[in-house]
């Protein structure tokens, strides 16, 4: 077996897509409607290809009391590396994320959180040189 | 915009005040108040922080709520409408129409269909946790082999 799928859930899927894609920058793979929800994943253009995120329909009250309980501990529920991440924080903020701090170095990596506009806090990270 | 610690937190309180329902309900400018926010700057902020402004946050967690109730309990579309916190039957069966595609009382049927163990909800209607793969068409399964 292969790590092949990851997802995360998303208060709203057409504007996740939308910040996913448009904001962030990922590549839309999948778009099937499924009853009243959508498969929807992306993946990264730098790679790997075949790894995919699905962006899930919080639509369960579980994973809704999970996603707000989180968020109000300030938790990120899932991590994007950067290459530069000074540069992506700064294309970012001109795009109208909001971030809840600046990137700051935290023992072997430097990170910035922000929020995706779907109910997630995501953590940016660029590991430091070796 | 780069948000402080002291403004998340009030934010994230604002949000759960958001889901209360009470008999003397909060205005978003008392609620904006409540925190500590000006009214204007707080409708900003909220919507920068959750992607969704204050009002429609309001709507959307009690018609999230109304979808659960009206799945799973023996309640009539009247009470739902009550209990989420609507005054008016009309308003409350428009709103839900319009978000939800169908009228309360077709997603009350609907759903009751589905439950196949009285009290749980329907996958179909609240799936989570990747249960939408098991419904997707072969076909979408034709990346992976390729992949491997």
């Amino acid at each position: 077996m292969r790590i092949k799928l990851t997802s995360i859930m998303v208060d709203d899927q057409e504007k996740a897509l939308k910040f996913y894609t448009e904001v962030l920058g990922f590549r839309k793979k999948h778009d099937f409607p499924v009853g009243e929800y959508r498969w929807i994943t992306v993946v990264s253009p730098e790679g790997p290809d075949d790894l995919e995120l699905a962006l899930e329909p919080n639509a369960n009250p579980a994973g809704k009391t999970f996603q707000q309980a989180m968020f109000a501990q300030k938790i990120p529920i899932a991590a994007f590396e950067a290459t530069e991440i000074q540069r992506e924080y700064s294309r970012l903020r001109a795009l109208n994320v909001t971030f809840l701090g600046e990137p700051t170095a935290v023992g072997p990596v430097t990170i910035a959180i922000f929020s995706d506009g779907c109910g997630n806090l995501i953590q940016l990270y660029q590991p430091a040189n070796p | 915009m780069l948000l402080r610690d002291d403004a998340f937190r009030r934010l994230c309180r604002a949000r759960e005040l958001l889901v209360e329902v009470h008999e003397d309900e909060l205005s978003i400018r008392e609620l904006a108040r409540e925190v500590q926010i000006s009214p204007y700057h707080f409708i900003r902020v909220f919507e920068a922080l959750f992607g969704i402004t204050p009002h429609q946050f309001r709507i959307q967690s009690r018609l999230d709520r109304a979808r659960i109730l009206l799945a799973t309990g023996r309640h009539t579309v009247t009470d739902v409408c009550m209990e989420v916190g609507f005054s008016s039957l009309g308003s409350f069966s428009d709103l839900f129409a319009r978000r939800v595609t169908i009228t309360p009382s077709a997603f009350q049927r609907r759903a009751r269909v589905m439950v196949q163990v009285p009290g749980t909800l329907p996958t179909e209607l609240f799936p989570g946790c990747l249960n939408l793969m098991a419904r997707l068409p072969a076909s979408a399964f034709r990346n992976f082999r390729e992949a491997s």
